[in-house]
């Protein structure tokens, strides 16, 4: 069976941060896995500027700011595995890594989960109507637009004001896209005041507080949602043939399940905690990578 | 012209198990679906329950049909390698009317020949189900009730059919019929064919289809209910199916634990909606009786919540029908008429019985060639370790994960597109990809992809479910 003192699992900010701060504490026997067929996570769909302030004193986009972060990855002798998803993990501290072609248990040391979060789906909502094409999470509406060159809808509602919600209201309307409206059910937006002003207020696009959608239409396709304003009860039916939801991330670290707590695990990252900027997961990264680094070392 | 000994109009469960059980005999059988896949009309949702037969009065086709039906479903569920959960059912009552309610359904079930059944007391039930709202004062304990996922069993069913000889027809729409030298004329929208025998299981359209040849009898009321589905391993997640039936009138609830590990809660009745739209006031109302039950329950753990649409038969003068609508309008011709619950649990006998007469009148041999079993697509994620490797060794792909919830390999999405599945949500149906906590936002367009790829098609022409339900609009061409 293959070994290795530490195990990292998810090469996004946190991951590659954590890896090379452990290389510099003197673990010399570091395994990065990562599912991705590139490394980055979700960096290198976030072709927007706001990331690495903190960590390299300037703005970056996410392609960049992930350029940047491999090269002082490189600089170590951290082994990098990308396209491998991590099935399992038992309490001897083994592993189940899965990949094309190959499936194998490695035993470790010490394990750090990187593996960031996912987005809360719109099927917790409950929401009435039916379940049509043309609903996408503002995540993957970014991959698809960002990375795969595809055109997704021309009349777009954005449920959710997160951050994530905010930037696709720009790209769509960047796009050429009718953004009709941002709806947020809170008082004011859920994201940064400067995405608020960057994405939002820049490209005049309606912002909607105390409203929320409660019911989706549309048989094959959506074509418009209803929409409640909170206060008033007040309801109306807005067209659309794009609903993108921006609900929250929820920190995803389902292969630790039941084995929080362990002394050779440790969560960085937004699967601890979702932050609100990624330089400060890669922080928080960092001083765990180097804190085991050193335990590691010995 | 084809010629077909028969014609089954409509690849629903129904349909699909119609054809297999008329596929073990020597008949030219063709398995007509309007849709682009099987199971994709009132098929794509219900409870998932595998009744014991304690719900039907003594004597009826329905009560004997359950019974006989429940008893052999882990034969069943075998040849066709579909999964079954044996996980008993408990029949609640919280007062003096329901328990005479339980009292009487022991007596009809013990009546129907039903095995195990126990009357508990509040303190057994508490014990089986710990989560148990207080106040409960008897349960019914049903031992051979049961879940399946009906995807699975409809599809393998047609697997299986299609395996024995019979010929699936997708996107062929019935639009006339009429009788010719002794034969059925059957006028498609791909096509004329003709058929010795007609079996018509079309759903919700079933009574239009019969009465494109004969005069209205039974008329279809479609009605709605609403459902929700908690995350695998929920808080206060019950072992056994639960029955509830509030004192007022109105659908009772039902609490399914799957056998994927999900709890299923279930359901509401809203008449006149042809559309599979989920309903405000029914979801909330499926949430209220859960909670009742289940206090324990976290609604934060929602993963989805949908609508189905069941046929609810009725007489032409409005009445409601209870039992199973078989019609034999003309000799050779046979029509299942708003079969609803339990239609799942009895959807074999149904095909046999229908298979059974057929027989006759066609004066129909045995198909020596029948082979009851059908393999299912492999599934890594319930395998042993070692066995998953030596899979991964012979094809590789069943090392590439697509959907990371449910642990669904490439393989497998590739398989379930060689064997009919053509959108997203056949896949889905086929392999379980999308079913997880993230609901397909981390797969759905690695899954696109690949029926792009497969089915030869640009990714803007790639349907999450049928026609116009493309996912992509368009895509820019690449620099």
């Amino acid at each position: 069976m293959r070994g290795c003192k530490l195990l990292i699992v998810g090469a996004g900010a946190a991951g590659i941060s954590a890896a090379a701060a452990a290389w510099d504490a003197g673990c010399r026997d570091i395994l990065l896995v990562d599912r991705g067929i590139r490394p980055g996570g979700i960096l290198p769909q976030c072709l927007h500027e706001g990331f690495g302030m903190a960590d390299f004193g300037r703005e970056l986009t996410g392609p960049e700011y992930t350029a940047l972060l491999l090269t002082r990855l490189g600089r170590t002798g951290a082994a990098l595995q990308p396209e491998t998803e991590l099935l399992s993990v038992s309490k001897d501290r083994i592993a189940v890594l899965s990949r094309r072609g190959s499936l194998e248990q490695l035993h470790f040391e010490h394990m750090i989960l990187a593996t960031g979060c996912r987005e809360k789906s719109i099927g917790a909502l409950c929401i009435a109507g039916t379940r049509p094409a043309g609903i996408f999470t503002a995540g993957q509406a970014q991959e698809r637009i960002n990375l795969r060159n595809q055109d997704l809808g021309d009349e777009i509602v954005i449920l959710g004001s997160g951050d994530l919600g905010l930037i696709m209201a720009r790209r769509f309307t960047l796009e050429g896209k009718h953004v009709i409206a941002v709806l947020e059910q809170e008082a004011q937006a859920g994201g940064m005041a400067r995405n608020v002003r960057r994405c939002i207020k820049a490209y005049s696009i309606p912002l909607r507080c105390r409203t929320t959608v409660r019911e989706i239409h549309g048989e094959g396709r959506v074509c418009g949602v209803t929409v409640e304003h909170l206060d008033s009860g007040a309801r109306e039916t807005i067209s659309c043939d794009t609903l993108v939801t921006a609900l929250g991330l929820i920190p995803d670290r389902e292969a630790a399940r039941g084995l929080e707590g362990s002394e050779w695990l440790s969560l960085a990252g937004n699967c601890s905690r979702v932050h609100d900027i990624v330089d400060s997961a890669a922080a928080e990264a960092t001083r765990i990578g180097t804190l085991i680094g050193r335990q590691l070392s010995v | 012209m084809e010629r077909f000994d028969v014609a089954v109009i409509g690849a629903g469960l129904l349909g699909c198990f119609a054809a297999r059980e008329l596929s073990r005999r020597k008949l030219d059988i063709v398995l007509l679906e309007a849709r682009e896949d099987v199971c994709t009309g009132i098929s794509r949702a219900n409870t998932a329950v595998i009744y014991p037969g304690c719900d039907h009065k003594p004597g009826t086709l329905k009560a004997e049909m359950t019974v006989r039906a429940n008893a052999g479903f882990d034969r069943l569920c075998e040849e066709l390698n579909v999964p079954l959960s044996r996980c008993g059912s408990l029949m609640l009552s919280f007062g003096p009317r329901a328990d005479a309610v339980l009292r009487e359904k022991l007596r009809q079930g013990q009546e129907n020949g039903v095995p195990g059944l126990r009357l508990l007391s509040a303190n057994e039930a508490y014990r089986m189900e710990p989560a148990l709202a207080p106040g409960l004062s008897s349960a019914l304990f049903s031992p051979t009730a049961g879940t399946v996922n009906p995807w699975q069993l409809g599809i393998a069913a047609c697997e299986n059919a299609v395996r024995n000889g019979a010929q699936l027809r997708r996107n062929t729409r019935v639009l006339a019929m009429r009788t010719e030298d002794g034969s059925y004329r059957i006028e498609t929208d791909r096509g004329v064919l003709t058929a010795r025998a007609v079996v018509n299981c079309a759903g919700l359209a079933a009574d239009r289809v019969q009465e494109l040849l004969f005069p209205p009898s039974v008329r279809i009321v479609p009605t709605a209910g609403d459902y929700v589905v908690l995350d695998q391993n929920c808080a206060g997640r019950p072992a056994h199916i639960l029955e509830y039936e509030p004192e007022k009138r109105g659908k009772g609830l039902t609490a399914v634990p799957t056998v994927k590990g999900n709890l299923l809660l279930g359901t509401t009745e809203r008449e006149n909606t042809l559309a599979y739209a989920a309903a405000e006031c029914g979801l909330d109302r499926v949430k209220a009786l859960a909670v009742r039950i289940l206090p324990g329950l976290d609604f934060s753990e929602v993963i989805r919540s949908f609508a189905a649409v069941r046929p609810n038969p009725r007489s032409p003068d409005g009445s409601s029908i209870q039992s199973f609508c078989i019609e034999h309008p003309a000799e050779r011709f046979w029509s299942l008429i708003g079969i609803k619950t339990p239609g799942l649990t009895c959807a074999r006998e149904l095909g046999s019985y229908i298979s059974d007469r057929l027989a006759t009148e066609l004066d129909a041999e045995q198909n020596p060639l029948f082979t009851p079993e059908r393999r299912g697509i492999p599934k890594p994620h319930s395998l042993p370790y070692e066995e998953r490797k030596a899979l991964v060794g012979r094809d590789p792909d069943y090392g590439e994960i697509v959907c990371f919830c449910e642990d669904v390999t490439r393989a497998e999405v590739l398989e379930a597109i060689r064997r009919g599945a053509v959108t997203v949500d056949g896949v889905k149906r086929r392999v379980g990809t999308g079913m997880g906590c993230c609901q397909g936002a981390r797969c759905e367009q690695k899954i696109t992809a690949m029926l792009a790829e497969a089915l030869g098609v640009p990714e803007s022409a790639v349907c999450k479910d049928g026609p116009g339900s493309e996912i992509v609009r368009a895509e820019h061409e690449r620099l």
